[in-house]
C-alpha cells in the first residue's frame, strides 16, 4: 500500500524511500504517481468482491484501468478487455465481460481483478494475499497463471502472503516481516532449508505439512504477535523466542548477512542455535525453553503485559 | 443409497456400538421457487470413541452443515443421528437437551461465537448454569479450572471477549466446549480464522486436551493438512456427499477418489524444491450448484476420468470398501492411481 501511496490517513510514510527505477515515489506529487499506479506498478487485493464495484459490467471496469491511462490506444481499448478476460482464463470471454461480479464465482473474480491489474502490462505486479480467500483448488490455478505471466511476459510479481506452500511454489526471493520489519531475507531454496532467523525457523515447524508424517507435534509458536503500539525493547521477537539470550531483550538486532545472500536480524541466528542449544531436536518451544534465558525485571512486566494473559513463558511454568 | 461404510481395519474389536453413527441423512434447505439446496444427501459414517475423524471438503460442500446436523443444531430433513445409542433425531425438547450435554461444538469464529457483554467466567459457566450442575462458589472453582486446562490464566475470569486475541478466544470457546464434561467434540475450523503462528497452538493444544479426557472429535476443516495432521481418518466431501474416507496413512498412501487426489494435488507443498515441479489436477469447471446438482456421480462433470453417459452420468456410485481401511464412491477408483 505504500509502495503506491495508497495508505490512508492517518497513517503516512514518515521517513524512507521508496525508488522506482530511480525515482522516488514517496516524494513525487500525486498526480504523477498517479500515472506510475495501475500503469507501471499494479496491485491485486486479497478480496475480489470487495475490491470490484457492484454496479459496473467486469469489462468496463477492466477498460477503465486502461482508460485512466494512455498506454493503450483507445481503439484498441475493448479488444484488449476481451483478450485480457481469455488469457487470465475467464471462459467464453465475450460473453462474459458483459457480467457484473455478482455473476462471476470467487475465482473468476478474482481472476478478472488480475486481468485489470494487467490491462496497462505493468512492470510490477503487487499480489496482497491473491489466494487467501479462494478453495485450494481454484488457488493453485490462480498461482499457475501468476507463474504464467511472471515467466512469459517478464512482469515481476510481489506475492504478500501467509502461506509458506504458495511461496515455495512461486517464488524467488523471500522476505519474513514480523512486526513491522523484515527479519529475515534471502533466495527461497536458503530461507526453506536453512532459515537463520528464529521466527523464520519456528514458523516453518508451525504448520501441518502434508508431506510430513502426520503424527509429528507442530512446534508452536507461544504468545501473541506484539502490539504495534506498544513494541518490546530489544528484539521484537524476543518475548516468543525459544532461543532468546540477555542481549536480545536489550538491544536490536540488524539485518545483517548470514550465509552468502541471506540476511536475517537475529543475534543468536540458527546455526548457533543447532550448535549450542540443540535445536535440532528440542520439543519445548515455551519462550526461552532453549537458552534458558528470561527476561529481565521490568521487561519481564511489559512482556507479560502484551501477551495479555497467557503464560507460556518458562519463567511462569509452575503456574501452568 | 450406499452400504453403510465400517470404519476401522479390525472389525473384531468393533463389536461395540460406535459413538456416533450417522445414517443416510439428509437435509435440503427450501430456496423459494430456485427449488431445494440438496446440501447433504445421504450421509453415513461412524465415529468410535476415542477417535478424531477429519471432514474436508471445499466452501459449499456441506461440510459445516454436516456438524451442524450431528450437533442437532440444525434438523435432519431425514435419516438418523446415533450418539450414544440414541437417534437424536427422534428426541425433542428435554431429553434431547439431557442428550446433547455429551455433544459441545467449537465455532470457527471466535469473534462471533462468544457474547461480547457476558465475562469469560459466565461464557464459559453457562452450561453448567443451563443444566443446574453448578452453584454459588463452585462456579468460579470450575471456570477457573477449566481456564487452567485450556491454557489461560486462571484470575481473568471476569474479564470480556474484546480483551482477548483471536486465539485466546478460541481457548474460551474450546473451555465452554469442555465445560460438561462431553463424549463428543465437534470442531468446526476451529483454526481457519486464527494468524498461522497461533493457528499450532490450538491444534496442539486439542490433542493434549483429547488424550487427557479421553474426548472423540469430529473436525471440520478445509485445509486436507490440517484434518489429516490431527484425523485418524479423513471423510472427504464433495457437493453433500461423502466421496472418500480412509485411515489418514491410507489416504497418503494412495487415493481412490479422483477428487480427492485432485484436492491432494492442488496443495501447495512448502518445499522450493519440490512445490515448482507438482503437477496440479486441474478440475475443469467450477462446483455445480446444490440446487440442482448433477445426475450419477455428481463429480463426473468435472471429472477427468469420468466416462459419459455410462455409467458416471447415469448411475450413482455407492461408498463402497475399497482396500480394508479406505472408501470411495467411484465407478473407476481403480483408475485413480494413473491420472496425472
Amino acid at each position: 500500500m505504500s509502495v503506491l501511496g495508497l495508505v490512508q490517513r492517518p497513517g503516512r510514510i514518515v521517513a524512507g524511500n521508496i525508488l522506482f527505477k530511480g525515482q522516488d515515489l514517496v516524494r513525487m506529487p500525486a498526480d504523477e504517481l498517479r500515472e506510475v499506479r495501475g500503469r507501471d506498478i499494479a496491485m491485486i487485493f486479497q478480496d475480489p468482491l470487495s475490491s470490484l464495484n457492484p454496479v459496473l459490467r467486469i469489462g468496463f471496469q477492466i477498460d477503465e484501468a486502461m482508460r485512466a491511462h494512455d498506454k493503450i490506444p483507445p481503439t484498441q481499448i475493448e479488444t484488449r478487455g476481451v483478450e485480457l478476460l481469455k488469457e487470465v482464463r475467464v471462459p467464453d470471454a465475450p460473453r462474459r465481460v458483459k457480467d457484473y461480479p455478482h455473476q462471476f464465482s470467487g475465482g473468476m473474480r478474482q481472476r478478472a481483478m488480475i486481468a485489470m491489474g494487467l490491462s496497462n502490462r505493468p512492470e510490477i505486479l503487487i499480489a496482497d494475499e491473491p489466494t487467501t480467500a479462494l478453495d485450494v483448488t481454484v488457488q493453485a490455478q490462480i498461482l499457475e497463471l501468476l507463474r504464467d505471466l511472471n515467466q512469459e511476459m517478464g512482469t515481476s510479481i510481489v506475492l504478500i502472503t501467509h502461506n509458506l506452500g504458495v511461496v515455495a511454489g512461486l517464488c524467488k526471493r523471500v522476505l519474513v516481516m514480523y512486526a513491522g520489519e523484515i527479519v529475515e531475507e534471502g533466495p527461497v531454496e536458503q530461507i526453506f532449508e536453512s532459515p537463520q532467523h528464529p521466527y523464520t525457523w519456528s514458523l516453518l515447524r508451525s504448520i501441518p505439512r502434508i508431506d510430513a508424517d502426520r503424527r509429528r507435534r507442530l512446534r508452536s509458536i507461544e504468545g501473541l504477535p506484539p502490539d504495534l503500539i506498544a513494541l518490546p525493547p530489544g528484539c521484537k521477537f524476543s518475548p516468543r523466542c525459544p532461543f532468546r539470550i540477555e542481549r536480545c531483550f536489550r538491544d536490536e538486532p540488524k539485518l545483517d548477512e548470514v550465509q552468502p545472500a541471506q540476511r536475517a536480524s537475529c543475534w543468536v541466528t540458527m546455526k548457533r542455535a543447532y550448535a549450542e542449544m540443540g535445536a535440532g531436536d528440542i520439543i519445548d518451544t515455551r519462550p526461552g525453553a532453549a537458552s534458558g534465558v528470561r527476561p529481565p525485571k521490568g521487561v519481564a512486566a511489559r512482556v507479560d503485559d502484551q501477551r495479555m494473559l497467557e503464560s507460556p513463558d518458562i519463567g511462569h511454568a509452575g503456574e501452568r | 443409497m450406499s452400504t453403510l461404510a465400517p470404519t476401522t481395519a479390525t472389525e473384531s474389536i468393533r463389536a461395540r456400538e460406535p459413538l456416533l453413527r450417522v445414517v443416510d441423512v439428509v437435509k435440503h434447505f427450501h430456496a423459494g421457487v430456485a427449488g431445494s439446496v440438496k446440501a447433504l444427501d445421504g450421509v453415513s459414517f461412524e465415529i468410535q470413541a476415542g477417535e478424531t475423524v477429519g471432514l474436508v471438503g471445499e466452501s459449499g460442500c456441506g461440510k459445516s452443515t454436516l456438524g451442524r446436523v450431528v450437533a442437532q443444531l440444525l434438523p435432519a430433513t431425514s435419516g438418523q443421528v446415533i450418539f450414544d445409542g440414541v437417534d437424536l433425531t427422534r428426541l425433542h425438547g428435554e431429553r434431547l437437551r439431557q442428550q446433547r450435554k455429551q455433544l459441545q461444538i467449537i465455532f470457527q469464529d471466535p469473534f462471533a461465537s462468544l457474547d461480547p457483554r457476558m465475562t469469560v467466567g459466565d461464557i464459559i459457566a453457562e452450561p453448567l448454569v443451563n443444566f443446574g450442575l453448578i452453584q454459588g462458589k463452585q462456579k468460579d472453582q470450575r471456570v477457573q479450572e477449566l481456564l487452567r486446562v485450556v491454557g489461560l490464566n486462571p484470575y481473568f475470569n471476569n474479564r470480556y471477549p474484546h480483551e482477548f486475541s483471536g486465539g485466546q478466544r478460541q481457548r474460551i470457546g474450546i473451555a465452554r466446549a469442555l465445560a460438561l464434561n462431553p463424549k463428543l467434540i465437534v470442531c468446526d475450523e476451529p483454526v481457519s480464522a486464527l494468524d498461522v503462528s497461533i493457528q499450532a497452538q490450538i491444534i496442539n493444544l486439542l490433542e493434549d486436551l483429547q488424550r487427557e479426557f479421553h474426548l472423540t472429535y469430529l473436525f471440520i476443516a478445509h485445509d486436507l493438512s490440517v484434518v489429516r495432521h490431527i484425523g485418524n481418518r479423513v471423510m472427504v466431501m464433495y457437493l453433500g456427499k461423502i466421496v472418500e474416507v480412509a485411515g489418514s496413512e491410507d489416504l497418503d498412501r494412495s487415493q481412490q477418489h479422483p477428487y480427492t487426489k485432485a484436492l491432494l494435488s492442488a496443495i501447495p507443498v512448502p518445499n522450493p524444491r519440490i512445490q515448482p515441479g507438482r503437477r496440479l489436477i486441474a478440475l475443469s469447471g467450477e462446483i455445480p450448484s446444490p440446487l440442482n446438482p448433477p445426475s450419477g456421480c455428481r463429480f463426473h462433470t468435472r471429472c477427468p476420468i469420468a466416462q459419459i453417459p455410462t455409467p458416471c452420468a447415469h448411475e450413482e456410485p455407492p461408498l463402497e470398501r475399497k482396500t480394508a481401511n479406505h472408501f470411495a464412491a467411484c465407478h473407476f477408483s481403480e483408475k485413480v492411481d494413473s491420472i496425472n
